[in-house]
This record gives structure tokens, sequence and C-alpha cells, in this order.
């Protein structure tokens, strides 16, 4: 089963050049979720008690906004990550994740990864980076929306 | 021509005058008024500035006089002689819109037959370096090859020179060796006269000169000779336009925008400089319009601004470097020459006293350590073979709107039907400017080219654009082009085809999209990536899912933000191929939107493989005459609406979504 997960891990962008020993150190401790479409995989403001790589599928992360109602702020799709707040020591989660069509997701329970995080260093220096892939996502994503660079502004004409 | 000089008495002066006038000729040259020398019409050779010079200095200007006899000791007057070549304002076209139908028609003044007496040789250069500018580009300025075609140019050599003066340096003078159709050398007791035309000679022979004698004319070598003597060699020149354009972060462009006021008068002031603005008047029914030209300067704030209050070039440090770095570097890429020519005047007039030489020096010296440049020196890197559009410029045709659809609330497509043959060539890409009387004249990117007319793709963002998107069917528009350069489709021939579109730049690769799928065999595997403001501002939704459910095309799509309702991707463009599996050095991309979306899109594809002489990207700026004469859209050596709106990344070289350029 083990190898497996592996074999389904690395055909992500997520592990697609990842040592296969740290894949298969790191499978150990994941299992495969299936959720369906409109379920929420972590709730902005609650205890984010897991990270997940995303196999197959489509997750919305969403804020929501006084009198506007909830508002996506970025998709997520094949290999990339939610519940990197479950990385943070406070592991309060952001943003609220919901799932757009069944999605399909390794997931790692926050207390074993941390643990092996702590132990093993080269699990750390292949997680780290990537997890920074998946927070500048969400910065560029920000930095896009707060430019709003396809806004119809007042031309001359 | 006379092969020999000859000899003008001073008291001859009126004769010479009276033969300008026999030619059909009003004469223009120098006269003193207000306290300074200026070119005005002159009714007799009593009016020039006899016995007057001027000492110039930076920020300095003072007549004195100077107890001779002579009429031209002075070096050069306050304006330029643009001012009868390139007038400060010129009528450009006068249109009529009633009852839904536009007739557009450009202005043609008949050049007034004129006699330029008294040209220094820095000025004679400056009139041919302006001429090339304004002839340049694929149709040329017309107002300006008919007024310069018309005078008569009688040049004066230099006599003094001034402190401001550095003709030298830039290979211009003092020396009179060309380009003149009369050429005076002025001594004490007369001129010795040179003829370099026809026009010139068929003058001159009618006042039957005694031919000048060696040694008036050795006299008259060793005054001009002394000139240069006097002036030195104040800018190093060799080299000059690759130090300026490797000393883009200089320190001292921050200094010197610290003192300068941005006043536009060394523009002004400067004999070759060439930018103008369009303005536009409409009579109060709103059934007139007429536009004119009017000069306008590197140098005002708004010079630079474009749609969406962008300013490409905000600060005054930018300006000046625009103005320096065009002069002296980026001219020679445009106009196969410096666009100084060493006058002088921007030191005179510039009330804060800022010496271009000195500016110079500073920032660019001889043997400064050459760093990376930001535009290859010509011929551009990447730089597609030229291959001019069929392009009718002037030529206003009406067209008549077939049909309005709207793709978004502000967004519509004009359906435009023309029997015109240019337009019905445009190409992929290419652009038009629109007119409806009275109106500002928007460039449109044309997003479809059918047998029978044009779809322009409009967004309604002012007064133009508002009544443009309100037009119904039967109603006309005036429209100029196709204009620019367009996708180069052929260099994607056999490869893979990548084409990144942001917001309303999905509208000129439409174009390029359906000449891909019309010829699919031709390419590769062919992948649209389509990004958008919010789902409900997507252009051509039917088309793109049309395209998404074919099996020989990849399309995917992504908003910047979205309700919960939309289940589609959402984030920024670059994120639907920042983890793709194919190899990018084997594609040609092609895209268009916010130049901040391009440069992320250009990081990620160039990351993936794709070179940069193979990623095409359609650039914004402010387009305003279309043709490359109007100076508004200029990106280093480019003109984007001529040379461009597309280049290749490799040809922007590091200019590319550089800010203040």
């Amino acid at each position: 089963m083990t190898e497996t997960l592996c074999a389904l891990l690395t055909q992500t962008w997520f592990a697609a050049d990842m040592p296969e020993d740290i894949c298969e150190r790191l499978s150990a401790i994941a299992e495969v979720k299936e959720y369906p479409a409109g379920a929420a995989v972590v709730s902005e403001g609650t205890a984010c008690r897991e990270l997940g790589v995303i196999l197959h599928g489509r997750i919305a992360l969403r804020l929501a906004l006084p009198g506007v109602g909830e508002q996506t702020i970025l998709t997520i799709d094949d290999g990339d990550l939610f519940g990197w707040s479950a990385l943070l020591p406070e592991s309060i989660a952001t943003s609220t994740g919901v799932t757009l069509v069944p999605t399909t997701a390794l997931v790692f329970d926050r207390d074993p990864l941390m643990a092996l995080l702590a132990e093993d260093p080269e699990i750390a220096s292949a997680i780290y980076p990537r997890v920074l892939v998946a927070v500048t996502r969400r910065l560029q994503a920000t930095r896009t929306q707060l430019l709003d660079l396809y806004r119809a502004g007042h031309e001359p004409w | 021509m006379t092969a020999t000089s000859r000899f003008l008495p001073r008291a001859d002066l009126d004769r010479f005058f009276a033969a300008l006038a026999a030619d059909g000729r009003r004469v223009i040259g120098p006269t003193v008024v207000d306290g300074s020398i200026v070119h005005e019409e002159l009714g007799s050779f009593a009016e020039l500035p006899t016995g007057w010079t001027a000492d110039t200095a930076p920020g300095s200007y003072r007549l004195r006089a100077t107890g001779l006899a002579r009429d031209f000791d002075y070096n050069v007057g306050v304006t330029s002689w643009k001012r009868f070549t390139h007038p400060p304002v010129i009528q450009l076209t006068r249109g009529r819109r009633a009852g839904g139908q536009v007739v557009v028609e450009s202005v043609q003044a008949e050049p007034p037959r004129l006699a330029f007496v008294g040209v220094r040789a820095c000025e004679l250069a400056a009139l041919r370096i302006q001429d090339r500018a304004m002839r340049a580009g694929p149709l040329g300025d017309a107002d300006h090859a008919a007024r310069g075609d018309a005078a008569l140019v009688v040049a004066v050599e230099c006599a003094s020179a001034a402190s401001t003066c550095f003709c030298t340096s830039m290979g211009t003078g003092p020396e009179v060796d060309g380009g003149a159709d009369i050429v005076l050398s002025e001594l004490d007791e007369g001129f010795i006269v040179r003829t370099g035309t026809d026009a010139g000679a068929a003058v001159v022979d009618r006042l039957k000169l005694r031919s000048a004698e060696p040694l008036e004319s050795a006299r008259a070598a060793e005054q001009v000779a002394a000139v240069r003597d006097a002036i030195g060699d104040p800018i190093p020149a060799a080299g000059l336009p690759a130090r300026l354009r490797a000393a883009l972060d200089h320190p001292r462009w921050d200094e010197v925008a610290e003192r300068c006021l941005a006043c536009a008068n060394c523009t002004l002031v400067c004999p070759t400089c060439f930018c103008t603005s369009v303005s536009v008047a409409s009579d109060l029914d709103g059934v007139e319009g007429t536009t004119e030209r009017t000069w306008d300067s590197c140098f005002s704030l708004g010079f630079g601004r474009v749609a969406g209050d962008s300013n490409f070039r905000p600060k005054v440090r930018d300006r000046y470097r625009q103005w320096l770095t065009h002069k002296f570097s980026t001219w020679w890429d445009q106009f196969g020459s410096s666009g100084c020519v060493g006058c002088g005047r921007c030191i005179a007039w510039c009330p804060v006293g800022i010496d271009v030489r000195e500016e110079l020096l500073a920032i660019a010296p001889l043997g400064a350590h050459e760093g990376p440049i930001p535009w290859p020196l010509s011929p551009a890197e990447g730089r597609a073979p030229a291959s001019p559009a069929s392009i009718a410029a002037a030529t206003h045709v009406t067209a008549t709107v077939h049909n309005v659809d709207f793709e978004t609330a502000d967004t519509a497509t004009l359906q435009l039907a023309t029997d015109d043959s240019a337009l019905l060539a445009a190409q992929p890409g290419q652009f038009v400017m629109v007119e409806l009387p009275g109106f500002a004249i928007p460039p449109i990117s044309i997003s479809r080219i059918r047998p029978d007319g044009l779809d322009l793709t409009i967004r309604s963002v002012g007064p133009a654009t508002a009544a443009l998107t309100t037009l119904t069917g039967g109603a006309q528009v005036s429209l100029r082009g196709p204009l620019g350069r367009g996708w180069p489709i052929e260099a994607a021939f056999g490869r893979d085809v990548v084409i990144v579109a942001g917001g309303i730049g999905l509208a000129p690769l439409r174009p390029l999209i359906e000449a891909i799928v019309a010829d699919r065999p031709r390419f590769g595997a062919v992948r649209l990536y389509l990004g958008a403001r919010t789902p409900r501002d997507r252009l051509f939704v039917a088309e793109m899912n049309a395209l998404a459910g074919r099996t020989d095309l990849e399309v995917a799509e992504i908003v910047d933000r979205a309700g919960p309702t939309w289940l589609g991707r959402v984030g920024i463009v670059t994120q639907l191929f920042d983890h793709a599996p194919w190899d990018g050095s084997l594609a040609t991309a092609f895209m268009c939107g916010p130049e901040r979306m391009m440069q992320a899109a250009a990081t990620t594809l160039n990351r993936l493989g794709v070179a940069r002489r193979d990623l095409w990207l359609t650039l914004e700026r402010n387009m305003a005459c279309g043709v490359g004469t109007c100076g508004h859209c200029q990106l280093g050596p480019f003109f984007v609406c001529r040379d461009g709106p597309v280049f290749s990344q490799a040809e922007l070289g590091t200019a590319f979504g550089r800010e203040g350029l």
C-alpha cells in the first residue's frame, strides 16, 4: 500500500522529482481520502489538523466577507497543497477549502507529520520548499487581486 | 549649380532679397524681437539683426551689440526652423456625423513657398534629421514633407561660436557641407555665395555676381575654422549610444530630476524634437468634428499615459531619461543618426540651466563601465523580417456597423462591413484607429478578419469608446489602418503553440487563434490559457467553449476572483501552466494582457523552456498617430505602433516590464 501511495504522489508535480526513499517515508504516514464535491476540507479560523496533497480534483480556497458572502481567492488542483497551516505552531486555517469536484487527496495527520519533520532533516528539506511554493501561489494570487490587473480604468478615449 | 563661389557685396543684399521674392517666395529670416533673435517673415533685409549677437550660457540668453555691421553675427535663433516645416498647430482632419453616417477627410494645406535665410550648419542637419523622422514609417507625414519640399534653404556659415555650441561633437558643423540651396559666408564687406542646388543657382544667377576672389574665400574658410577651434570637442560622441543605454540606472538621473522642472522648454526649442498630440473639437450639436495636431513633449506628464490611468513615465527622472537616451542613443536605431545637432538651445533656454553636455559627461563618460544594455544595438536580436503590411495610414475609410454583440457588461464587438482592400488584407495582431467625429480616436485591435469586414472588440471606458459601444446596426465609423506589425504566425509552423490571454487581451489574439484553427495541421500541440477578472468578464465565451470541446486543442481558463457559484479555476493565469509537463523548447508562444501579467507569464514560459525569440507579445502604449510620427508610444528604440505592437521577448531585451520606460 505504501508503494502505491508513493506512486500516486509522484504522479503529481508536488513529488515528481522527490527522491523515492523520502517519498516512501512520507507516504508511510499518509492516507488517501476521497471527498465529494462541496466538502469542506479545512475551515477558516479553526484548527487545521491535516496537510493534504491533491491527487485528483479541485478545491476552492475561500474567505467570507460580511455583506458580500464567500469569495474564492484561489483554486488549487492536482499536486497542490491544502492545510499548510497545520505546519504552523498555531495551526489555525487561514481560509476555507471547499471541493468543487469530487476530489482525492493524500492526507497527513499533523502530529506524526510534525514528528517526522522534526526528526528527519531530509524529509523536512523536501517538504518545506514545496510548502513555500504553495504559500507563494497564495501570495501571487493575493497580489494579483490587489492590483486588479484586468480592471477597466478611465482611458483618454 | 555654380561651380565657383561668387561674391555678394553687402550693399547688394536688397537685390538678393528681391531675387528671392522674384522666385515667388516669402522670406523667413532672423530679426530682433523683444530682446531676442527669432525667425520671422522679413519685409526687407533691413530687418536683419545687424550689429547684434547673443551671449548664451546655461539658463541665460542676452543680446549684445557688437559694434559691427554684420547681419548674421549670432549663432542660432531662439526658435528653430521646425516652426515652418513642422508647425506648432495644423489641422489634420474634418469629419461629419449625421444620421449615423460618417465621413472623415484629411486636410491638406497648400504649403507656403518660403525661403529660409540664415540657416546654420547645425540647423541644416536638424532639418535633415527631422525630415528623416517625419518621412519614416509606412506613410510619413505628408504635411511636413510638402512644407520641406516647398522651402528654399539659404544657409549661413557661423563666423563665431557661442559658449553653448557643440556642433563639432555632433558632427553637424560649423562648416556647411551640403543640404542647402544657397550657402553664404559673411565677411565684413559682403558674402561669399555658393549654391548647392539648381533652385539655388536659379536665384543666384539672377544677381549676376562676380566670382569670389581666392583671398575672400580663404578668409571665409579661416573664419569657420576658427569657430571649430573655439568650440573644441566638448562631448566624446564615439560610443555614446551604447554608453548611455548601459547607464539607465545611473544615480545622476535622480539628481538631474531634482533640478529639472519638466517644463518642456528644451524640447520646444529643440530643432529635431517632433512629438505631437492630437486634439479633437466638435461643434455644439456633435455633427461636425475636427482634429488638430499640436506640438507636445515627452516631458509632459501625460505623454506616456495609457488606459487604466497607467503612466509609463510618471516621474521627471523617467522623462528626462527618455529624452536624453532618445536624443543620443535610440535615435540611432530609429533614424540612423543622433537626434542632437549641438545647437545648444536646450542649454540656454533651460530655466534652471541644466547643461546637456555636463549631464552626458556625468552619466556616460568615456571609458565608463559598460553594463548590460536593455536593448540590443541594431539590428535587434530575434527581430522578425520586416514584412510591410498594406497600409493606408492617411486614408480614412468609412465602415458600416453590421451587428453589435455585447461580450460583457462593458465590452462590445462591432461587426463592421467594408470593401476596402487594405482593411480586408489586415493581419492578426494589427490594429486600426477608430474615429467618430468629435471624439478622441482610440487604437483598437482587430478581433476578427472576415471576407467582408472586420470585428472590433471595444471596452467602454471613456466618451469615445462609450459612443462606439452604443452604436447600432447601420451606423458608420471611420477607420484608419490596418496598422502595426501583427503576430508572426509563420514562426509557429511545425511547432507547438502556446497562447496566453488576459482580459481584453484575448481580442487581438482571436484572429490568430482562428488562423491557427483554420490551418490546424501546420501546427503541433495547441494550448490556450485564458485569464479574466471575473467569470462575467470572460470574452467570446461560446467560441472558447467550442474550442475547448475540440480534441485537437487544449483550453484552460482562470479568473482573478469569483463567487461560490464558479466551479472553474481562480488565481493568476500562470497557475494554468506553471507545472505543465510539456517541453517549452518546442513551442512558439503568443500572449496579450496586462504587462504585469505578461511578465509573470513570460518568466514561467521561459522556465518551461520557451525561448525568448519564440515568445511573442503585444504591448500597450499610448498609440496616438499609429505610424510612428507622434512619439507617444516610444519604448527604447521602438515606436510600439509602428515597430509593434507585437514584439518578441528577445527584441525587447530587458525593457519589457521595466518601470519608467
